[in-house]
C-alpha cells in the first residue's frame, strides 16, 4: 500500500470528488461513494494491497468523527 | 480626504495605544503624512493629456509607479488619501513571496523590507492537539538560489511607505495626494477624468488609466466591466497584536481548534514584534460582537493562557470573498490588484498578484512608450495576468472550501482527510490552510513560447572580474529590452549573429560560460554551479530570452531562426 502522495494533482481531484457530491442529497452520496471504491478498487486489483488499505481504513479508537 | 495641505515632511511610523472602538480604523500605528500639492490644471484651467495616469497609490499603483519611474517613464498618481495603509476594511497584506521581493530588489526598496520584516521558512498545522502536517521552506530546493528569502512578512504599509519615498527620489512620476476620481468618460484612444481636490475639482486626461483603486473600484461600473463573484458565509476575525510576554514562536496553523471551538486558528509574525491571529468565526457571526475588545481578549486567553499580555494593534472582521473580471483591459483602462481579482488570504495571493500585475505591465508600456514595441503588446498583460488572476482564485477559493465545507458528505471528506493525516503522509498533502503564492507561470501567452513563461529566480552568478552579481542586475543593464542569455561556447557564426541580433532589434545579448571556458565576446558572464542555467530552466548549450520581469519569453538550443521569432513574438513584432 502506497502512504505516500501519489495523486498527479490532490488539490484538484479533491475538488472533483467534492463537486461530484454537490446538489446530493445524503443516500445519493452514500451510493455515490460506493460506486466510486468499487471503480477505485477495480483500479487497484491487486489484492494484498485492496486488503491493506481494508485495514487502514479502519476507524481508528481515538479519532471520533468531528 | 484631509481637509487642507498638510506639512511636508513625512513623519516616521509610530506605535500608539489601541483607543478606538474597533471601527475598522487607523489602527496601532501613526502613518506618514504626504502632502497635497495644487497641480498646474487646477491653477491654469487647462486640460493636460497624460500618457499614463494611475488610480490608487495602495502596493499595487505604487508598485506599479515605482516600476515606471525607474524607466524613466512618466505617470500621474492620483489617491484620495494622504498616507499609507488604509482607512477602511481593505488589504492589509503581511506576507510577501520571493518574487515580490525580487521585484521590490529591482525597484530599488528591498534592502529596507529585509532589514525591517521578518524571514520565515516553518509552517504547522495542527488539528485538535496533533500536528497534521509541517514544512520548511529551506528545504525545498526551488526556493535556495534566489538573492532573496522564500518569505518575509511585515505589514503592507511599511512597504507602500518606502515605495513612495523611493518615487520622490527617483522623480518621474506625480503624485497626487488628497486626488478622488469622480468621473470617468472614454474616448477614442484616450479617456478624460474628473478629480475632486481640496482645492476644487479638474480633468486630466490620460491615453493609459491603470485602475489600482482596490476592491471598490467605480471604474468596473463605469467601462461595464462584468466580473465572476463568489460570496460565502463563512466569517473570521483579524486580531493584530503586541505580546508584552509568552510570545508565539512559529507560524501556526489550526484546521481545529480546541481554544476556538474546532475552528481554524492562523497565527503568523510580522514586524515590529506584531503577530497576526485569524480567528474562523461561527458562519455569518455578528462582525460587531465577532470583533468587539473583550470578545478578542477572551479569544486570546483561551489560546494563549489566562496571564497573557498583550496591546491590540488593529481588529477587523472579515467576510472573505472571491471575484474575478472577465477583462483586464477595457478601452484606456488597465484593471490591476484587486480591481481584477479578490481572493480569501489564504497563501499569500491578493497583494503579491497585485505587485506582479505591475510588473508585467510596467515593462511593457515602457516599451510601447520608448517605441521598441507596439501598443499590440499591451495586449499579453490581459492575457498572462488574466490566467494568473483565475489561477489565484481558484486556488484559494479551493481551500476557503476546505475551511469551511458544506454540511454533509463535504465534511464528511475533510473529517476522513484529517484523521488520515494523522496516520498517513499522503493525506497531509490534501490538508490545505492556504497554498503558498508563486510566480505564476504564462501558458497561453501570445509573447511567449511555450518553452517560456515561466518565472526566472534571483540566481547569483559571477561577472568577469570574479565579484557576485545576480540576475536582476543584468535586467537592469539591458534597461528594459529583452536579455538573451546564451550558454557555452558559440562558433563563429553563431556569435556574428547574435550581433547582428543585438543591433538590429530591443535585445542585449550575454555569454554564460562555466568556471574555466575561454571568453568569447566582451559580455561574458560565468555560472561555476549552473544556478543561472538552472533558474532559466535550459541544460547544456542553449539560449534563454529573458524579459525585464524576470520571464522567460523562449528557451532554445540553437541560435537560428527560432530565435529570431521568440525575438519578435515576446515584443508583439511580428
Amino acid at each position: 500500500m502506497k502512504t505516500n502522495l501519489n495523486l498527479q494533482d490532490a488539490d484538484t481531484f479533491y475538488e472533483q470528488l467534492l463537486d461530484a457530491h454537490s446538489g446530493l442529497n445524503a443516500e445519493q452520496s452514500e451510493l455515490l461513494n460506493a460506486r466510486l471504491i468499487l471503480l477505485l478498487a477495480n483500479q487497484v486489483g491487486d489484492s494484498r494491497v485492496l486488503q491493506e488499505c481494508l485495514v487502514a481504513a479502519q476507524l481508528p479508537q481515538a479519532a471520533t468523527a468531528g | 480626504m484631509s481637509a487642507s495641505p498638510t506639512s511636508t515632511a513625512a513623519k516616521p511610523y509610530q506605535h500608539s495605544a489601541f483607543t478606538n472602538d474597533y471601527e475598522f480604523a487607523k489602527g496601532g500605528y501613526t502613518l506618514p503624512e504626504y502632502p497635497f500639492v495644487a497641480p498646474s490644471e487646477l491653477t491654469s484651467g487647462t486640460t493636460v493629456r497624460h500618457p499614463i495616469v494611475i488610480v490608487g497609490a495602495g502596493i499595487t499603483g505604487l508598485t506599479m509607479a515605482c516600476a515606471l519611474a525607474r524607466q524613466g517613464i512618466a505617470a500621474v498618481v492620483l489617491d484620495e488619501d494622504n498616507s499609507v495603509g488604509v482607512k477602511g476594511a481593505s488589504s492589509r497584506g503581511i506576507c510577501y513571496t520571493q518574487k515580490s521581493l525580487e521585484i521590490f530588489h529591482r525597484l530599488g526598496i528591498y534592502e529596507r523590507i529585509a532589514a525591517k520584516g521578518i524571514q520565515w521558512s516553518v509552517g504547522r498545522t495542527f488539528a485538535g492537539h496533533d500536528e497534521v502536517y509541517a514544512f520548511d521552506l529551506r528545504q525545498q530546493s526551488s526556493f535556495q538560489l534566489s538573492a532573496q528569502p522564500p518569505f518575509i512578512n511585515i505589514q503592507q504599509f511599511y512597504i507602500e511607505g518606502y515605495l513612495v519615498e523611493r518615487i520622490y527620489e527617483l522623480g518621474c512620476v506625480d503624485l497626487r495626494w488628497g486626488s478622488r476620481v469622480a468621473g470617468f468618460e472614454q474616448h477614442d484612444g484616450f479617456a478624460t477624468l474628473t478629480v475632486d481636490t481640496p482645492a476644487g475639482s479638474y480633468q486630466i486626461e490620460a491615453d493609459h488609466i491603470i485602475d489600482a483603486s482596490g476592491s471598490h473600484t467605480p471604474f468596473h461600473q463605469w467601462c461595464g466591466a462584468t466580473v465572476q463573484a463568489r460570496r460565502g458565509d463563512d466569517r473570521w476575525c483579524i486580531a493584530d497584536v503586541r505580546f508584552k510576554n509568552l510570545p508565539p514562536t512559529e507560524r501556526h496553523t489550526w484546521i481545529e481548534a480546541p481554544f476556538n471551538d474546532n475552528r481554524a486558528v492562523w497565527q503568523h509574525l510580522m514586524a515590529d514584534d506584531v503577530w497576526r491571529i485569524d480567528y474562523q468565526m461561527e458562519p455569518d457571526a455578528d462582525p460587531a460582537k465577532a470583533s468587539s475588545e473583550s470578545e478578542v481578549r477572551k479569544r486570546l486567553q483561551r489560546q494563549f493562557g489566562a496571564e497573557v499580555d498583550c496591546d491590540i494593534v488593529w481588529v477587523g472582521p472579515y467576510a472573505y470573498r472571491s471575484q474575478c473580471v472577465d477583462t483586464l483591459h477595457i478601452g484606456s483602462v488597465y484593471f490591476m490588484g484587486d480591481t481584477a481579482k479578490i481572493v480569501s488570504p489564504f497563501g499569500a495571493r491578493g497583494g503579491n498578484t497585485g505587485v506582479a500585475d505591475a510588473d508585467n505591465l510596467a515593462w511593457k508600456l515602457g516599451a510601447v512608450m520608448r517605441g521598441r514595441a507596439p501598443a499590440k503588446l499591451l495586449d499579453s498583460y490581459n492575457h498572462e495576468r488574466l490566467e494568473a488572476a483565475r489561477q489565484n482564485v481558484q486556488v484559494t477559493n479551493r481551500t476557503a472550501r476546505f475551511l469551511r465545507p458544506a454540511e454533509g458528505m463535504e465534511r464528511v471528506f475533510r473529517t476522513a482527510v484529517i484523521s488520515l493525516a494523522r496516520q498517513y503522509p499522503f493525506a497531509r498533502q490534501l490538508v490545505n490552510t492556504g497554498r503558498m503564492a508563486v510566480a505564476n507561470p504564462y501558458s497561453q501567452s501570445a509573447v511567449c513560447e511555450k518553452s517560456g513563461g515561466l518565472s526566472v529566480q534571483n540566481v547569483y552568478f559571477r561577472w568577469q572580474d570574479g565579484s557576485q552579481g545576480c540576475v536582476n542586475d543584468l535586467t537592469q543593464w539591458a534597461d528594459g529590452r529583452l536579455l538573451l542569455l546564451v550558454f557555452g561556447d558559440q562558433s563563429l557564426q553563431a556569435r556574428q549573429r547574435l550581433v547582428q541580433l543585438s543591433r538590429k532589434t530591443p535585445v542585449r545579448c550575454v555569454q554564460v560560460l562555466g568556471a574555466d571556458s575561454r571568453t568569447q565576446s566582451r559580455e561574458t558572464v560565468r555560472d561555476p554551479q549552473g544556478h543561472l542555467q538552472g533558474a532559466c530552466h535550459v541544460f547544456g548549450h542553449a539560449w534563454a530570452l529573458v524579459r525585464p520581469d524576470a520571464y522567460l519569453a523562449a528557451t532554445g538550443e540553437a541560435v537560428d531562426g527560432a530565435l529570431v521569432q521568440a525575438i519578435e513574438h515576446a515584443l508583439a513584432l511580428a
